[in-house]
């Protein structure tokens, strides 16, 4: 059982500064998923975690013990590499074996743990293949067998599906997560920019943004309550609408009215000062549905329909070109293109941001 | 009578086609003669005697005559050859390991001042021996090396590892920097990582920074004749001209002991050439 503290954790290469003093605390056993667009740091934060990067200044804890300054090898963590990073000129189970070789553990215990972990892997007719003789996804496997060896207390993946194509990310993702229920009480810290993998695979999601942590939580908290308009438009595919809008009453319920569509009543309260305040409105392409009568939030014309099949995107223009709102109706809906659509939702689905972009209302 | 005109062009780029492989091929077999017949007729030579060599040159021998070869082996050639043998063994394989680890810590490590070091190391390439001989020449007499293997040994390895060295850094610049941090994460220490990934990956470049070495050890004269003069220690280059002073008058075991000589490089470039080519092009090809 092992719990991990990130305690203003910073890192700059020279003047540039990467990460901005992350805070973080990861219980054992969980699945954290860093997430965020390239750039982000969010490589960098799991490189510092592993050792492989010097923490500027800050600290890292590994149950409760600083460990910056312990090399990567005695932080009890195993890591797989995006580019799987295994060994070209050995075999399977020699690359498998590689760290307990190193570690001097005794010839029968490694052939059993490297045995016992290509079964649960399926690589066990591989172990005498070199890694250029294998596919993308059984090298993949490889790399996370050679983490599974060495019993790591926290492991850290570092965009491990990015190289596969879809179909095997998919078989892959589902593997891991089965890894994973298959070690309750290893803790798993894994990076990607896609929010699929983070949404499918997270006990709790952190979105990181320039070095800076956005918001930690679960995936339906992401989803549900986003902190910022950031994490709103991150979390969810397609992003979700954001219209500029105004408080026109404050009080017990809020009214706040926004181009392209009617007032609308949204069931919190809010000071009497926030009346006429600036306010971003925001509301899932998932939420919205299509009515006839007068009680809509948005009317406009239907400028583009992606059809998916299953759903179809309907891109509506509201008035302004830059904000097409984006709907997603399912796909048995007839909907022409240039045809007038109002939109409207449930007010428990509305997302409000203030002018810095902060969730200020969330019914 | 489109199909006519198409059959008719076929046929015309055909006929280029067939010219211009002649032509090439016709090439080749001159470039390969240029190369292979002078070292067919130094071996041939060395059968014949030595009215045969003066009197028709360029004929096959009348008698074939292997005691040259025998002759030649036991006038002084055995000795040359275990002493170049030694010296060429022994420089390549300093040469290659210091160029390695150097190659290694220029590429792969957080080394302060690489800039630095990379241009004091490449810099040996700019290195004339000849300017430096005099000055090497006191300094391995007040070592006590003079007129030893070890003289060669140590030179012909310090003059070559600022270029094995910039072989195998350009090598080692294309593999993978996160093998390294996996190995890293395996708890291997950084000799570990040297011995046990980068220079087995390294395998092409290094068998082709041997060869290389081995080319040059094996046929370089100038230190051999200004460091060595005893004829225990005395590598092949200088003792073929030693042969010649010997036997002067005796072409035929001079040709007969250049051809032994010769022989040994022939079957190392021709055993490793696969490498030799693979290690070049991935190595300076780049």
């Amino acid at each position: 059982m092992t719990d991990l503290t990130l305690r203003q954790i910073r890192k700059s290469y020279g003047s540039v500064d990467i990460l901005h003093g992350i805070d973080l605390d990861i219980r054992s056993g969980e699945f954290i998923v860093f997430v965020g667009p390239s750039g982000c740091g969010k490589s960098t934060l799991l490189r510092s975690i592993a050792g492989l990067e010097e923490i500027t200044s800050g600290d890292l804890c590994i149950d409760g013990e600083i460990v910056n300054d312990v090399p990567p090898s005695k932080r009890g963590i195993a890591m797989v590499f995006q580019s799987y990073a295994l060994y070209p000129h050995m075999t399977v189970y020699e690359n498998m074996a590689f760290g307990m070789r190193i570690a001097k553990v005794g010839k029968a215990e490694i052939d059993q743990r490297v045995k016992q972990a290509a079964e649960i892997l399926q690589l066990t007719k591989y172990l005498d293949r070199l890694p250029k003789a294998m596919s993308g996804g059984q090298r993949q496997r490889v790399a996370i067998g050679r983490a599974i060896v060495r019993n790591p207390k926290v492991f850290l993946f570092d965009e491990p599906l990015s190289n596969l194509d879809a179909a095997l990310r998919v078989a892959t993702r589902i593997e891991i997560a089965k890894l994973k229920e298959s070690m309750p009480n290893t803790t798993m810290i894994y990076v990607t920019h896609d929010q699929v993998e983070a949404m499918t695979l997270a006990d709790r999601i952190v979105v990181l943004k320039d070095g800076y942590v956005e918001q930690v939580g679960t995936p339906m908290d992401l989803y549900k309550k986003p902190g910022n308009l950031f994490v709103a438009q991150f979390i969810g595919s397609p992003a979700m609408n954001i219209v500029p809008a105004r408080i026109e009453t404050a009080g017990a319920t809020t009214a706040i009215s926004h181009i392209g569509g009617n007032k609308v009543n949204v069931p919190l309260p809010t000071p009497a000062s926030a009346k006429g305040a600036a306010v971003s409105f925001g509301v899932r392409p998932e939420d919205l549905f299509i009515v006839t009568g007068s009680d809509f939030l948005f009317e406009g014309k239907v400028d583009y329909v992606e059809q998916l099949g299953e759903v179809q995107l309907v891109y509506v223009d509201i008035g302004r070109a830059d904000l097409p709102l984006v709907t997603k109706l399912p796909g048995n809906v007839e909907v022409k293109r240039g045809a007038t659509v109002r939109l409207n939702t449930n007010p428990d689905d509305l997302h409000i941001f203030d002018a810095d972009g902060c969730s200020v209302l969330q019914p | 009578m489109s199909a006519t005109v198409t059959a008719g062009r076929a046929r015309h780029v055909n006929v280029w086609s067939v010219i211009a492989r002649t032509f090439l091929y016709s090439f080749l077999v001159c470039l390969g003669v240029v190369v292979i017949y002078p070292l067919i007729w130094m071996a041939l030579s060395g059968v014949k005697d030595n009215a045969q060599i003066f009197g028709d040159p360029f004929a096959l021998p009348v008698h074939w005559s292997w005691n040259n070869y025998v002759q030649a082996w036991n006038q002084g050639v055995r000795g040359y050859v275990t002493v170049s043998v030694l010296v060429t063994v022994a420089s390549a394989i300093c040469t290659v390991l210091i160029s390695a680890w150097t190659a290694f810590g220029l590429t792969r490590t957080r080394m302060p001042a690489k800039p630095l070091v990379i241009a004091i190391v490449l810099g040996g390439l700019m290195l004339s021996p000849t300017v430096a001989i005099i000055p090497l020449v006191k300094m391995l007499q007040a070592l006590g090396l003079y007129n030893t293997y070890w003289a060669l040994i140590i030179l012909y390895t310090a003059f070559r590892v600022p270029f094995t060295t910039f072989l195998i850094r350009a090598y080692m610049l294309d593999l993978p920097g996160d093998i390294d941090e996996a190995a890293t994460m395996d708890g291997a220490s950084e000799g570990q990582i040297f011995w046990r990934i980068t220079l087995p990956l390294c395998r092409p470049i290094i068998i082709s920074c041997v060869i290389l070495h081995v080319l040059f050890a094996w046929n370089e004269y100038l230190f051999a004749m200004v460091f060595t003069s005893g004829s225990d220690v005395q590598t092949l280059p200088v003792g073929l001209t030693s042969i010649m002073a010997t036997h002067g008058t005796n072409y035929a075991v001079v040709f007969a002991a250049m051809t032994i000589s010769a022989l040994p490089i022939v079957i190392v470039f021709f055993a490793a050439q696969r490498y030799f080519i693979r290690g070049l092009s991935e190595g300076i090809g780049k």
